[in-house]
């Protein structure tokens, strides 16, 4: 193999030199493998095993990744590990892609220093392992894409512009709400159709409001579309760049990250990013295990053909399997009962026995396993060497390596046995149940949750301290109940990690709230911080006129405070005017404490609006600033209803020093449309008086202009 | 010998890639183009693999040929080259070990009865064997190139004018055998369009580029057209030992129309889909692929 690379490189070297001296040779295309996901979804089976190699219809996962990438070309992939490295690495090296006859070299860097995909990538980039585009993909895709027309697209998209384009991802179409789309990676995207390029991205979380800003829809591209009909396959073709943007910014620790950070500082850094949509082809990650159901069913019904199980890709002597109608596939040396029936998209491995008057349908069973009498098996996924004894009844579960389940127990719907559990005879467990060897109060220990168990001993004296709990798993059971309360997180996102978020059966709460201020970001905690923020204000700008009060200070210096109030705590001018009117208004409140009389109010009211006279100059200056202040004057004695007789003076005093117009007030005043309250304000004699003075006072002065 | 390790490497490489691109599924692979790979890398393993004497070569051949046969069932064409070549080295021993033309005959019943299995052990190892089989199977790969004109050449015998002849799918064989003769006589064709892949279409271009009167039809029709049709003319994708075909979905129903109005069937098939095994039980034969073309994934 190696002599061939060298060889191919020479010849190819050699062209360059002599013919075509302008077009370099098409350097051979790499991968990067992240086999590893740095989450504990799947916690407790990957204790036990590493993600990457737990097997969908019996194959292990990074098979199947591997498989992919082979098929569409790449000729180098480096197989970064973190969890359990040395048991990933002994699976690669035993398997056909490290022969020296594959077409692809699997190269391993492992390190127990990796976090996340953001640190993967700055390795990437420190040991310099790509010298171009290459494909980032993590170790458990499921797909059958031939990527090449997507690379092409990517290499031409680069050419053209001139490495703008640094990263191209792929998405595959499927509806919303399908099966195979797991609702913790569902994605709202924004893409401009004519360029297939991404301008905005964002996680649905399960939220049925989304926001997008105003700006996408506003810039010169034409044709915007809005899409939620993507399953993100976490396939992606990056250029180098990549690789060094991660090692720029080192606070981005995975690829939405990066996305969102590239997006947000587009018009800086004038990086974009670009997407490639497959209809035809399948592409699908396993993130959790409602999505590891959805995926091996397919892989069964043979939506990811060729990749079909009795194609034995892996050339795998054990996993020869005859293909028969209705999806049945069956293996070597499989015995089956009297009365048994498969009766569609059953899977069984090789070796497996299987007793009479069973009955199995959509299920996974694997190598050498001995199934009883009696039977039922609905969506159940045994993996090797499992023993299910007779009057069994398993629905929608997983049951891992060397797992016993005794006679008479029923399973609800979503359970996990782990490795080498046994489940004691005639008990029921519940939907949702998590059985597993390894004690959940081990996790508090464990400080470090990405170190292996080396400490065996360690466990084996817990053992003996521990008894199993008999309710849990029965009389003859080996097994601990693996709770969300046990854990030191909120307990929604242990029962999320396992089975995704459409286990939870009360509803995620409806946290895009109508605090709608004037914020743009989908993130609805901004809401809250602005009422704290106009509090906070309000209190300052209180604080700022009481010395002024004071010490006296002038109306020039107190201007520039509030100024600078205003830009500290980003408030816009309307909210300013609302919050000074308030504020000026409340004043005399505080010192008068006790007796709130109108009469007193007003005696103590009418100095303040004296002395600031120049504030309320300064910032009301047009029509609407007016309008602010009178709406603000409203509110306060609507407030403060003892108060409402003197509204009328105080809006005297403020149109006699000039602060507020007439024609703004008659404005105001013949607002139709105000609450009832406010209807009723106006109701108010003197205020009625007034408005009517005003209004002969504008008569006289307009007829004294016309004179 | 670095030169040979390196050759042997290389070779087990283009046997990896053979078998890849046999399970590959994607496009249907023209059954000549596969016969022909398999016959070069069989000729590659003969020339450069290591082997002493004659059982050790069909060992090894054997071996590599279940592994390609297990790679796609469906593809009947391998199995029958390497069948073919076990046979040629089969031949070459036994003309080298000298048993004359003449005891062969000789093999009365009571012989065969009694002489209980193969006596040949394969196990003399004679020099000139690799040469003698390799310049056999290059005569195979020439046959193998003229097998679609000869078949084609045949085609002024059996379509006479004004004939109406109905034929299903999309087959080389056929296009060739129809284009031949419609060089000298004039005739019409029906093209049953075979659905859902509708290769018909196809086949029904390309015949009336060579300005055959050409109609395509639904496979519905195929029994009520069947009383106008001569001739019915087909190609296949095996030949079993019994007779019976293994072809396009659609045949068995046109086979049957036919029978029914007594309608005369040609099936032009070449040598290297001559399979010797008989038709059993499972459908092994049969590609499933990905449900993604009838039915859209978002289901």
């Amino acid at each position: 193999m190696a002599a061939r690379g060298s060889a191919k490189r020479g010849a190819s070297a050699g062209a360059a030199r002599g013919s075509e001296p302008q077009e370099e040779p098409p350097p051979p295309l790499q991968a990067v493998l992240v086999a590893d996901s740095f989450n504990r979804c799947f916690f407790p089976i990957s204790k036990d095993r590493p993600r990457a190699l737990l097997p969908m219809a019996n194959v292990a996962m990074i098979d199947y990744t591997l498989e992919f990438l082979t098929a569409t070309g790449v000729e180098e992939t480096f197989v970064f590990c973190c969890w359990k490295s040395a048991e990933i690495k002994e699976h690669l090296q035993k398997s056909k892609w490290c022969r020296h006859t594959s077409p692809n070299t699997v190269r391993f860097v492992t390190s127990d220093l990796y976090r996340s995909l953001g640190d993967v990538l700055r390795d990437v980039d420190a040991k310099s392992l790509v010298r171009s585009d290459f494909i980032l993909v993590t170790g458990d895709v499921v797909s059958n894409l031939n990527i090449s027309r997507a690379l092409e697209e990517h290499k031409l998209r680069r050419k053209m512009e001139k490495n703008v384009s640094v990263m191209t991802m792929i998405f595959k179409e499927s509806s919303p709400g399908h099966h195979a789309r797991c609702k913790e990676d569902d994605i709202v995207i924004a893409m401009d159709s004519a360029t297939n390029r991404v301008l905005h991205y964002q996680r649905t979380q399960g939220l049925k409001r989304f926001r997008f800003p105003m700006s996408l829809f506003q810039n010169s591209i034409e044709n915007v579309e809005v899409r939620h009909d993507l399953l993100d396959c976490h396939i992606s073709i990056c250029s180098p760049q990549v690789a060094e943007l991660f090692t720029d910014n080192f606070d981005y620790q995975t690829r939405d990250d990066f996305v969102r950070g590239l997006l947000v500082n587009e018009e800086i850094l004038g990086n974009q990013i670009h997407m490639h949509v497959m209809t035809e082809e399948y592409g699908a990650h396993i993130c959790n295990l409602l999505m590891y159901e959805a995926v091996c069913s397919d892989i069964i019904r043979r939506w990811v053909y060729p990749l079909t199980p009795e194609m034995n890709f892996t050339d795998d002597k054990n996993q020869n399997y005859t293909h028969s109608k209705h999806n049945i596939y069956r293996g070597v040396d499989v015995s089956l009962g009297h009365g048994s029936m498969l009766k569609e998209n059953v899977l069984i491995g090789q070796g497996t026995v299987i007793g009479s008057n069973c009955s199995i349908m959509n299920s996974v069973i694997g190598q050498n396993c001995r199934i009883g009498d009696e039977v039922t098996l609905d969506g159940a996924f045994l993996w090797d060497g499992v023993h299910v004894a007779d009057n069994v009844q398993i629905h929608h579960s997983v049951i891992c390596d060397e797992a016993e389940v005794k006679e008479k127990v029923k399973l609800k719907p979503h359970c996990v046995l782990s490795s080498q559990v046994v489940v004691g005879p005639d008990i029921t467990l519940s939907e949702g149940t998590v059985i597993s060897l390894h004690p959940p109060d081990e996790e508090e220990e464990d400080d470090d949750q990405f170190s292996d168990d080396s400490g065996v001993n360690k466990e084996e004296s817990k053992v003996k301290l521990k008894g199993y709990n008999k309710k849990d798993v029965g009389s003859e059971g080996r097994g601990y109940l693996w709770k969300a309360d046990d854990k030191n997180e909120d307990d929604e996102e242990q029962r999320q990690s396992l089975w995704g978020p459409a286990m939870l059966s009360e509803e995620e709460s409806e946290s895009d709230s109508d605090l709608s201020m004037g914020s743009e970001e989908p993130d609805s905690r901004a809401a809250s911080p602005q009422l704290d923020d106009i509090k906070v204000f309000q209190n300052e700008v209180l604080g700022t006129l009481q010395r002024g009060e004071e010490e006296n200070i002038s109306c020039d210096n107190l201007v520039l405070e509030i100024n600078s109030l205003k830009y500290a705590y980003n408030i816009s001018l309307n909210e300013m005017m609302q919050v000074l009117s308030k504020v000026i208004l409340e004043f005399p409140l505080q010192q008068l404490d006790a007796n709130l009389d109108s009469q007193n109010y007003f005696s103590a009211l009418l100095p303040l609006l004296k002395n600031w006279t120049p504030l309320f100059k300064n910032y009301i200056k047009r029509s609407s600033d007016h309008l602010n202040a009178l709406f603000a004057i409203e509110e306060f004695f609507l407030e403060h209803d003892s108060l409402c007789t003197s509204i009328a003076k105080v809006l005297m005093t403020f149109y006699q020093l000039e602060i507020l117009e007439e024609d703004v007030i008659l404005n105001w005043f013949s607002l139709r449309d105000t609450s009832d309250k406010g209807k009723q304000l106006r109701k108010n004699q003197r205020l009625q008086k007034f408005i009517q003075w005003l209004e002969e006072a504008e008569e006289e002065s307009s007829d004294g202009d016309q004179d | 010998m670095p030169g040979a390790a390196e050759r042997g490497s290389e070779l087990s490489e283009q046997i990896e890639a053979f078998v890849s691109r046999l399970r590959g599924g994607g496009q249907r692979p023209r059954s000549e183009d596969t016969a022909r790979q398999t016959l070069s890398l069989l000729r590659k393993i003969i020339a450069h693999g290591r082997w002493g004497w004659a059982g050790e070569l069909m060992d090894l051949i054997r071996t590599e040929g279940r592994r390609m046969t297990a790679a796609q069932p469906s593809e009947t064409t391998v199995g029958n080259m390497v069948r073919r070549v076990l046979k040629v080295i089969r031949e070459e021993y036994g003309r080298l070990h000298g048993r004359s033309e003449e005891s062969d005959q000789q093999d009365s019943l009571h012989k065969l009865l009694t002489s209980g299995g193969l006596s040949e052990d394969f196990s003399t190892p004679y020099p000139s064997l690799r040469a003698n089989v390799i310049e056999a199977i290059n005569e195979l790969l020439i046959e193998l190139e003229g097998t679609t004109d000869n078949i084609a050449m045949q085609a002024l015998e059996h379509i006479h004018s004004n004939e109406v002849i109905m034929t299903i799918g999309y087959s080389r064989t056929v296009e060739a055998f129809l284009k031949e003769a419609a060089r000298k006589r004039k005739f019409q064709v029906i093209v049953a369009e075979c659905a859902p892949f509708c290769q018909g279409h196809e086949m029904a271009v390309r015949l009336s580029k060579e300005n055959i009167e050409t109609t395509v039809m639904s496979d519905a029709a195929i029994f009520a057209v069947m009383s106008r049709v001569n001739k019915v003319i087909i190609g296949t994708k095996t030949i079993l030992a019994n007779g019976a075909l293994i072809a396009v979905s659609g045949t068995h129903t046109l086979a049957l129309a036919a029978k029914h109005h007594s309608t005369p069937l040609i099936v032009c098939a070449p040598m290297f889909k001559l399979s010797p095994q008989f038709p059993n039980e499972e459908d092994s034969f049969h590609k499933f692929v990905s449900p993604q073309e009838v039915l859209p994934f978002t289901e």
